[in-house]
């Protein structure tokens, strides 16, 4: 079947009442989560994750819901950047630039109508990228071998850090560390209980959810009581929107653009969503210098959001084929499939094309669900976000711990989650990332899996794992992905940094 | 100051012995010894964990900012409600531990006492009536028997 045909099979799955209204409710929930300042899109797919799961959704539509939260919260960020000058997440950064001069000029509804509209070209553009390369990919995935996959885990990790990561060796630590906890319970392939101390309850092994929700949210809570956060910020008031055709134009090719890039440094393993939209923004910059930009250029709001979402996209693309995650957001999607026990990788096109298509139709519904909530709806999700937040990190918290104890019904998942909020915590005050970490606990049984396999075959000559042309060029890429940010990683960030500083001024 | 990078550097790299050498440990699985077993990938990790603080130690970064010590008591405390909480779950139910912990951390955030009871007892209240009744997912109701 070709793949207008299957797209088209998705489609009739994505497009039936209760998978729309599946995705209605994800896009609310996510615009909503990704507005809030601190909790970001993988915070909010990971506390809803547990939920879909225990309300015994069936696949198709948990993975619905939980697409059309991710695209939901990508919206939801910029709002914040705009409003409140501060950026949800590191890709969202550059839309602040010229996004909040825009609001202070009084057209901060213009600016969020002008993301909106950047943000679903950007991700329209890159889904059919999507569309288009994914199973290019998969049929080339099926290439690999044990020792191809074990060397692609590695390339995982070893470019996570991205190239504007600070220390590389922290990110291995925090790997190693996740790695670790995966290890725990009893081992599939002999039956050997690992570091269970005959522990019931460790048999199983613990929860990656357990420690999403830990990591990122209980320790959110902890940085907000130290921070006396909980007033919240002020924040620009909305004007009434004037918007003509004329404006959607004058910003359209520097979305298309952005959105290409974005696309591009989504794909590509380590760029991730923060390259996508400074290279987005500082292209446009360049091409037209006649503008404002830094000083609330409409193309400088369009271009970054247009890329930031592009890249958004581009990044499911490794994701569904290879089964390798290339940020925080697509490990906490990954969660999902997991749990829901899609195992991604190639041959997820080849046994459930009807749910890899129906996830990639949902993601364009999901996307025009958006387009047209945010513009009349903006309003309502501003007066959400002036809730403060010492009302809202209680409600969210417990919202949280009802997941995770809905999982299993057992007090102790609890007990565990506040154990990886202290983690968190103490992770996060050393500098040690936490996205490896989660990475690490859910590809660790793969990655162990896979290096026995190449092991048992090679018996036990560990030189198998680099005989192949094809690994030898994974352990290439792995080690350029950890040795590049070394040498560029400083630069770029100061550059970051500058045109951030420069708005200041 | 680069003292915090080397403290955890140390813990790190206790922890990567310790766990290295637990895997040594293992019982040989049913079966017979292979070439690879259920301690070969715990070994290959902890001697990356090793290399990783070993280099903390010797390459720290700068110290991050620790709050003083009465905000980690507070955020201990935290810790303790939230934990208080969980086992109030099991044993007195969902309303009458949701609504204590909820109010206590609004209440530390900022919020005026009575306006942190009102959160603390409208959200538990809402959120067990609407997983109970309308998501139907099971919350422990505890002695209020509702």
């Amino acid at each position: 079947m070709g793949t207008i045909e299957l797209l088209m099979q998705g489609f009739a799955v994505a497009l039936t009442p209760e998978s729309i209204m599946f995705a209605l409710i994800g896009a609310i929930l996510g615009t909503l989560i990704g507005a809030l300042p601190g909790l970001g899109p993988a915070n909010g797919v990971a506390i809803l994750i547990p939920l879909a799961f225990s309300l015994g959704l069936s696949a198709t539509s948990s993975l619905i819901l939980l697409t059309s939260v991710y695209a939901g919260a990508m919206y939801g960020g910029r709002i914040s950047s705009i409003l409140l000058n501060i950026p949800g997440d590191e890709p969202a950064m550059m839309t602040c630039l010229d996004g909040y001069p825009m609001a202070l000029k009084g057209k901060a509804a213009e600016a969020l109508a002008t993301s909106a509209i950047a943000s679903f070209i950007g991700s329209f553009i890159a889904t059919i990228g999507l569309v288009i390369l994914a199973p290019i990919l998969a049929k080339f995935a099926l290439k690999f071998g044990p020792a191809e996959y074990f060397a692609l885990f590695a390339l995982a990790f070893a470019t996570l850090g991205g190239i504007t990561g600070k220390n590389q060796f922290k990110t291995i630590i925090a790997a190693a560390i996740g790695l670790m906890i995966a290890t725990i319970g009893i081992d599939i392939s002999s039956g050997v209980q690992r570091y269970t101390y005959n522990n019931l309850h460790l048999f199983e092994g613990i929860d990656f959810l357990i420690a999403i929700v830990g990591l990122f949210a209980i320790s959110e809570l902890f940085f907000f009581l130290e921070q006396h956060a909980g007033d919240g910020l002020k924040q620009v008031a909305l004007n009434k929107l004037k918007l003509t055709a004329k404006d959607i134009l004058f910003v359209m090719p520097a979305s298309i653009r952005g959105a290409l890039l974005g696309f591009v440094s989504g794909v590509l393993p380590g760029a991730g969503a923060s390259l996508g939209s400074f290279v987005s923004y500082t292209l446009e910059k360049k091409i037209s210098d006649k503008g404002e930009f830094g000083k609330g250029d409409p193309r400088g709001v369009a271009a970054p959001e247009a890329g930031n979402n592009g890249a958004a996209s581009g990044a499911l693309v490794p994701m569904l084929t290879l089964g390798v995650p290339g940020s925080g957001t697509t490990a906490v999607l990954l969660a999902m499939l997991i749990s829901l026990n899609v195992n991604p990788g190639p041959m997820l096109f080849q046994q459930s094309p009807d749910l890899v298509w129906g996830v990639i139709a949902a993601l364009f519904v999901g996307n025009l669900v958006l387009l047209l909530l945010n513009i009349p709806m903006v309003g309502v999700f501003v007066k959400l976000l002036s809730i403060p937040p010492k009302y809202l990190m209680p409600i969210v918290t417990l919202i949280a711990s009802v997941g995770i104890f809905s999982i299993t019904g057992s007090a102790i998942d609890l007990y565990f989650m506040v154990g990886f909020g202290i983690m968190g915590y103490v992770l996060r005050k050393v500098d040690i990332p936490l996205v490896p970490v989660i990475l690490g606990m859910l590809l660790g049984p793969e990655m162990e899996k896979n290096l026995r396999h190449a092991l048992v075959l090679s018996d036990g000559d560990w030189t198998v794992l680099w005989s192949s042309g094809l690994s030898v060029g994974l352990w290439i890429v792995a080690a350029a992905g950890l040795l590049l940010p070394m040498v560029f990683g400083s630069i770029l960030r100061a550059k970051m940094k500058r045109s951030k500083d420069g708005l200041v001024d | 100051m680069r003292i915090t990078d080397r403290v955890f550097g140390v813990l790190l790299l206790i922890v990567a012995v310790a766990y290295g050498y637990e895997a040594t440990k293992f019982p040989v699985p049913f079966g017979g010894q292979e070439s690879v077993g259920p301690e070969t990938f715990p070994i290959l990790l902890s001697i990356i964990l090793a290399i990783g603080s070993l280099y903390m130690i010797v390459k720290p970064d700068e110290d991050a900012k620790w709050p003083a010590v009465s905000m980690l008591i507070e955020l201990g405390v935290v810790c303790l409600v939230l934990v208080l909480f969980a086992f109030g779950l099991e044993h007195v139910g969902f309303v009458l531990s949701a609504t204590p912990a909820v109010a206590f951390l609004s209440w530390r955030m900022g919020a005026t006492p009575v306006k942190s009871l009102l959160t603390g007892v409208i959200t538990s209240v809402v959120i067990y009536v609407l997983f109970t009744r309308v998501l139907e997912l099971a919350l422990p109701s505890g002695i209020l028997g509702l």
